[in-house]
């Protein structure tokens, strides 16, 4: 367990890539008071763990076969980005609809709640070489247990870099930094479609 | 509104300009020809005589005139295209082509360019090194005398840096000036904050891949300066961006709507040049009781810097980047070039004139390196 | 106290004024000031890393350079070494290196400089692929990906 804290420890400032990118600015966006944003960022978090458990079991219980399949994972990873950018976007959009717009669906789908939910699906889908290091070790340990424990280490490991997050709402000038935090979202909510439509063709971006 | 409002015109006399400008005119003649102009190459004296003199005409007029913008146009949107000239003569000449080969990358020679800044803060803070492949010193256009002469002119202007230094910033100007009309409009200024959600985005790629992200994926000064050489999809890819951003925000959007949208919605130095406006003395001021409300200004600013809640509560934003537009197109000299501290409607005619003595010799001295390299070409196409 | 505001503005306009003066003839000055900050360095990740071994050989030399795994905190897992040959490089470049200094081969690199083709055999599995591979003003220059 150890080697996978100081794996999430060291590929932390990775997963602030993931998911800082969209969750920084989603917090600046949203930013209602530091309450709001602990209550965001547990979310986030758990949404992680929760994932990261079923990512444990399920390494576990495939091993090898399909996670070790590259096309498998580029095309499964390509398709949960896109979806997944899709909706950022949307939300970003959708913050700043009048509420005369026509795309009414638009701010139905955007269930405030479920935003964090959403990022740290993305996030905890990331894919990122460690997590596939991870993936690949839980895949081919014996016990569950093991693979749990795996996991439970790259969660606590990774997590550490979004402590201080919740600092983020005691900016003064709220309105300007969440007009900046919607348009970054909507940025990131781009650069995951390119990310995901990399994957998908195969190619690799940032390495 | 009360028509009796003291509004000094900021003309001067002949005699009072000459004057004026006769300061600037000696010490760009020590700072652009060192001091001892060397005659033995006709065309290089030539260039550097006429470079000379325009600007010092150019300086005069804004004085005789009393106008800025017109003038500081004319010097800064020459100094765009001359420093893409001199840039692209350069690759044209070292490397036979306008693009940039893995090797220049690999043996760190690419020269640097103020836009680098903004992702360069996080990783020195870090890593304590520089993200970018260029030189620390000596080479042509390395990374210490560029980050000094940004740091100097952003302490010194604020965002002015980008009316009155930047060597892009002239492209959008130009070409938002070629039409007399704007085709569009309404443009909400809600987008003016981009550059502060590309600045976050960019900061924080960079800092995490130790690239500098938007010079290999967006910068679409790429495309007048130099780009990587296309070897494959990636850097075809990169290219397309390159060139539809130039085009984009560059050429159309603002003939379309005499803006500079570029400068407006994309840069992100220009989003951490406008923070720096909160310490320069220079601004620019309204003066509310002179004020009748017309929104002549807002119509003009190529910056989206002022909207009519600005206007009335007699407050320049943040964006402005003090290209003199907007006062010279009050016809109440109710906004006006301004020192913080000094009450907005005062001390008008001193304001201008110290910060147009200091912006201009910036842009002049800055600028003339590139301008003289043109004319000289020209010279010598023709000798 | 208006007056003192007054007074502070124009004393910061005036020393930006000075500022300014001193700007262009001392840019030299203050620009090698400058590149003596400790930041003043270009991150390994693109320079290559210093020299690790030098190997001289008949007509050129072949410079393996210290392993890059540098990220913005820490080390990453994955990352590179960067050979150079300078000299006078043969038409076909063929070398084994051995990055690690391990007294192991650890792949097999071998360059077509006409065609520009690389092909890399790795013979440890940290070695990934083939990064860049391109001429330079020196020779030549290749980084291979390889993994901590
Ligand atoms: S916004 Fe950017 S490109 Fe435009 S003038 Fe300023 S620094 Fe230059
Ligand atoms: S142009 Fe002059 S008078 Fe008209 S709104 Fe602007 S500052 Fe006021
Ligand atoms: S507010 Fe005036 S000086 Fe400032 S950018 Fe706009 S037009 Fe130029």
């Amino acid at each position: 367990m150890l080697d996978t804290f100081i794996l999430g420890l060291s590929s932390g400032s990775t997963c602030l890539l993931t998911c800082g990118m969209v969750f920084f600015p989603y917090l600046m966006a949203g930013s209602a008071g530091t309450r709001k944003i602990i209550s965001d960022l547990s979310f986030f978090l758990m949404t992680r763990l929760i994932v990261y458990f079923l990512l444990a079991t399920l390494a576990w219980y495939f091993g090898k076969t399909i996670f070790t399949s590259a096309i498998f994972r580029n095309y499964i990873s390509g398709i949960l980005y896109i979806l997944f950018a899709v909706m950022l976007i949307w939300y970003s959009v959708g913050r700043n609809r009048k509420p005369d717009c026509p795309a009414k669906i638009v701010t139905t789908v955007n269930n405030k709640k479920l935003v964090p939910v959403f990022l740290g699906v993305v996030n905890s889908l990331g894919f990122c070489p460690a997590l596939l290091l991870i993936l690949t070790k839980s895949a081919t340990q014996g016990t569950i247990t093991q693979s749990y424990l795996a996991f439970l280490g790259f969660f606590a490991g990774s997590s550490l870099y979004f402590l201080p997050l919740p600092l983020a709402g005691r900016f003064r000038k709220k309105k300007v930094f969440e007009t900046v935090g919607t348009l970054a979202t909507g940025l990131a909510g781009i650069i995951f479609i390119i990310k995901g439509f990399t994957n998908l063709i195969g190619g690799i971006i940032n390495g | 509104m009360d028509e009796t409002v003291n509004n000094p015109s900021m003309k001067k006399s002949f005699g009072k300009s000459l004057l004026y400008a006769l300061p600037m005119f000696l010490i760009t003649f020590v700072f652009i020809t060192g001091g001892k102009p060397d005659f033995s190459d006709p065309a290089g004296t030539l260039a550097i005589l006429a470079t000379f003199l325009g600007m010092n005409i150019l300086y005069f007029l804004m004085h005789y005139t009393g106008k800025t913008d017109k003038f500081r146009a004319i010097i800064f949107i020459v100094f765009a295209l001359s420093l893409s000239f001199t840039l692209i003569r350069n690759m044209l000449e070292i490397r036979h082509s306008m693009s940039f080969s893995q090797a220049d990358i690999v043996e760190c020679k690419i020269p640097f360019c103020h836009l680098v800044i903004p992702m360069m803060i996080l990783p020195a803070a870090f890593t304590k090194s520089i993200i970018f492949p260029g030189t620390i010193l000596g080479g042509f256009a390395n990374i210490s005398s560029m980050a000094v002469l940004w740091l100097v002119a952003t302490l010194v202007l604020g965002r002015g840096f980008c009316s009155w230094g930047c060597f892009y910033g002239g492209w959008d100007d130009g070409f938002s000036r070629l039409r007399k009309k704007p085709v569009i409009k309404k443009i909400s200024d809600y987008w003016r904050w981009m550059p502060f959600a590309v600045l976050l985005m960019v900061a924080i790629t960079a800092a995490l891949s130790l690239t500098p992200t938007y010079c290999s994926w967006i910068c679409p000064f790429k495309a007048v300066t130099e780009f990587e050489q296309v070897t494959g999809m990636e850097s075809a890819a990169k290219a397309g961006v390159f060139i539809s951003l130039f085009l984009g925000l560059v050429v159309i959007l603002p003939v379309l709507t005499r803006k500079r949208t570029q400068c407006s919605f994309l840069c992100p130095l220009g989003a951490m040049n406008s923070l720096s406006n909160k310490i320069t003395p220079f601004t620019v001021k309204i003066d509310k009781k002179a004020c009748n409300e017309c929104f002549k200004c807002v119509d003009v600013c190529p910056l989206f810097a002022l909207t009519p809640e600005d206007v009335k509560n007699g407050k320049v934003s943040i964006f402005c980047s003090k290209c003199g537009k907007c006062v010279d197109a009050c016809s109440r000299k109710a906004i006006h070039y301004g020192i913080k501290g000094i009450p907005a409607g005062s001390m008008k005619k001193f304001s201008r004139n110290i910060f147009l003595f200091v912006s201009f010799l910036f842009i002049a001295v800055f600028s003339s390196g590139a301008i003289i390299t043109v004319i000289k070409s020209i010279f010598n196409l023709f000798i | 106290m208006k007056k003192i505001k007054i007074a502070a503005g124009i004393f910061w306009a005036i020393l930006c004024l000075l500022l300014i003066l001193v700007l262009f003839p001392g840019l030299n000055n203050f620009s090698s000031g400058i590149s003596r900050f400790p930041f003043m360095k270009i991150n390994p990740n693109l320079t290559g890393g210093e020299a690790a071994e030098q190997i001289v050989m008949k007509s050129c030399t072949l410079v393996v350079r210290k392993p890059v795994f540098d990220g913005l905190i820490g080390e990453r897992k994955q990352g590179f070494v960067q050979i150079d040959w300078r000299g006078n490089l043969p038409e076909i470049i063929s070398d084994t290196i051995d990055y690690d200094l391990d007294k192991k081969p650890d792949f097999v690199i071998r360059i077509g400089r006409s065609e520009s083709s690389t092909v890399l055999k790795p013979l440890n599995p940290k070695v990934r692929k083939v990064g860049i591979s391109t001429p330079t003003s020196y020779g030549w220059s290749a980084r291979i990906k390889i993994e901590k």
